[in-house]
């Protein structure tokens, strides 16, 4: 019994935590800026570094 | 029961408490609005939208599962699904997806927003599938299991009658480098435009063939199948990147060239006659058979979402239709084009989509708080370049986009018992697929757009120009005399499909704006919408 209440607790301490942090990551639109600011410009360099087989 | 009716009041409590928070209400009240929380010029948003404690939960929940639809793309194969992001530029741009989905439901709220994100969630789970698929069996990439069972054909056919080779994956192979994906990031296309041109491709044509063509020119499609189906849709500058991408892919080939005056009826014994042949090339260079029954069970499906699409049809003729804007537009789009009856996802949401609109249409429940001044029809191509103006002319001027042109698409039933009247069901339903039962199948399809207007209680029609566009380039005189007799609104809407530097989305959306002022003499619902900067976002 109190092996299941203490699961419980860390079952919803998990729970409130992971909500707690999906969620600031959600409203704060985080991976957006994440994306848009450091990811999407590393690769655009990459791609534009790229030698591509270019032919008709 | 209380403890409904309590959440309910603390709900209320809050949302009550919140409301300052809302784009909705800043505009209603003069203190802002939708466009109010932008990072200037880039379409990144500070933060997300308030919608209210149960519309920002169905919302957060909508984010989580496509995030966790991605995750399973990466999981499933994630050394392609990396390879792909190093090797092709149009892989980075789908990072972009989730700005992209909170444009296009920016503004939504209850029924209308908790639908649009199903509609939307089946596109995404269905999307990565295939981006996984495709990646982990591409043989620049090392190849796969199925990198030979995999039929690349023209994303303008509907898939449908392949799904008699229930052991082949027909994969619509622009469908990812290019037409969907144009949609989500504004500035991929341009570099392929780019690429052709410097090759010698005329400047003036269609910005989506050009882009096509880069893709073939820069080596960036995927490399899988044994041969490939093209097709010789939908004009001129269409037949000519089939023509180069034809040669870039170097597989046999065979152009399943359906009938473009498919209005005569003797249209259809040759379009019924160039599937069978299409049949007996895949036969011949997949070493399968065509197994009618496979097709009957797949036809069933794709009969079931017509069913269903010809319901929906009568809700969308009244004012409580929840199911509005781009998230039917797009949704119809993609579920027709691109899966065409293969994926059993799509006929269940289908279902769902229609409980939840009836349900709301019982409850006399009128999207977006009433505040639609006029019903739309649009005539365009939707999901190309544009994707989330039905939801800004909404928001900013109040006009409902009732329906799409690309909503229109073969909606005739497919026979399940008999082969015979099976190929030649589909050959009408093939007719009747992008842009040939639009803009290049005769005068009749394009004046129908009277028509379909009347039918669905529009007093509004927005008509999409694409510049590039030769076969409507006479139109439009035509289509303004025609408005005036018939007493529409009418809307001419100038725009280079694919090349936002022709002409953006801001002269798009200004466009609209004179019309609105000028012609109507309307007070825009939100003023934060009416001009604003984005060239720098996706």
């Amino acid at each position: 019994m109190k092996f299941a209440a203490k699961l419980l607790k860390s079952l919803l301490i998990t729970a409130a935590l992971l909500f707690a942090g999906t969620f600031t990551i959600y409203y704060l639109n985080l991976e957006n800026k994440l994306i848009y600011k450091v990811i999407y410009p590393f690769l655009q360099k990459h791609y534009n570094s790229q030698q591509r087989d270019r032919r008709i | 029961m209380v403890l409904k009716q309590w959440t309910n009041a603390v709900i209320g409590v809050i949302d009550k408490k919140l409301e300052r928070f809302d784009p909705k209400w800043q505009a209603a009240n003069g203190k802002g609005g939708l466009r109010s929380r932008y990072e200037d010029k880039t379409g990144i948003a500070r933060h997300r939208e308030w919608r209210g404690v149960k519309d920002t939960f169905v919302d957060y929940t909508a984010w989580l599962n496509n995030l966790l639809a991605m995750g399973k793309m990466v999981a499933s194969a994630p050394v392609p699904i990396l390879k792909g992001f190093w090797e092709y530029r149009w892989m980075g741009s789908y990072l972009g997806t989730f700005a992209f989905i909170d444009r296009l439901f920016e503004g939504y709220r209850e029924d209308e927003l908790k639908i649009a994100h199903m509609n939307m969630h089946c596109i995404v789970s269905s999307l990565t599938k295939k981006i996984a698929l495709v990646l982990a069996n591409d043989k620049r990439l090392g190849g796969g299991r199925d990198s030979d069972n995999i039929v690349p054909m023209d994303e303008v056919m509907p898939p449908l009658f392949m799904t008699g080779f229930p052991g082949l994956i027909p994969i619509p192979i622009q469908t990812l480098p290019e037409f969907i994906i144009c949609d989500i990031d504004q500035h991929l296309e341009p570099y392929y435009i780019d690429v052709a041109e410097s090759f010698g491709l005329a400047a003036d044509v269609c910005s989506r063939c050009s882009a096509e063509t880069g893709v073939a020119i820069d080596d960036d499609f995927p490399i899988v199948g044994r041969a490939v189906l093209t097709t010789n849709m939908p004009c001129n500058a269409s037949e000519a990147t089939s023509m180069f991408q034809r040669r870039r892919f170097g597989l046999p080939d065979f152009p399943v060239t359906m009938a473009m005056i498919h209005n005569e009826p003797g249209a259809h014994p040759y379009s019924t006659q160039v599937l069978r042949d299409a049949i007996a090339f895949i036969q011949e260079n997949y070493g399968v058979k065509y197994d009618w029954e496979a097709l009957f069970a797949r036809a069933e499906h794709m009969n079931e979402q017509n069913r269903i699409e010809l319901e929906k049809w009568e809700l969308f003729k009244t004012p409580y239709s929840a199911l509005c804007g781009i998230a039917e537009s797009l949704y119809r789009l993609y579920s027709w084009a691109s899966v065409n009856g293969q994926e059993d996802q799509f006929t269940k949401n289908d279902r769902k989509v229609l409980k939840l609109m009836l349900e709301a249409y019982e409850r006399k429940h009128e999207p977006f708080g009433g505040t639609t001044r006029h019903r739309a029809f649009l005539w365009g191509p939707s999901a190309v370049y544009y994707t989330d103006f039905p939801t800004w002319v909404q928001n900013c001027w109040g006009i409902n986009i009732v329906l799409n042109m690309d909503s229109t698409m073969g909606h005739n039933m497919i026979s399940t018992t008999d082969p015979e009247q099976a190929i030649q069901d589909l050959a009408l339903f093939s007719e009747k697929g992008v842009m040939r039962h639009h803009a290049v199948g005769g005068w009749d399809n394009v004046n129908a757009v009277w028509e379909w207007a009347s039918k669905f209680n529009c007093d509004m029609v927005i008509f999409n120009d694409n510049v590039a566009c030769k076969g409507m380039n006479g139109v439009h005189a035509l289509m303004e005399e025609q408005a005036r007799d018939l007493g529409f609104h009418f809307i001419f809407l100038e725009h280079d499909l694919e090349d936002c530097r022709t002409i953006s989305r801001r002269d798009m959306r200004n466009t609209v704006n004179k019309y609105m002022t000028v012609v109507l003499n309307e007070a825009p619902l939100d003023p934060t919408l009416v001009d604003f900067d984005d060239s720098l976002a996706w």
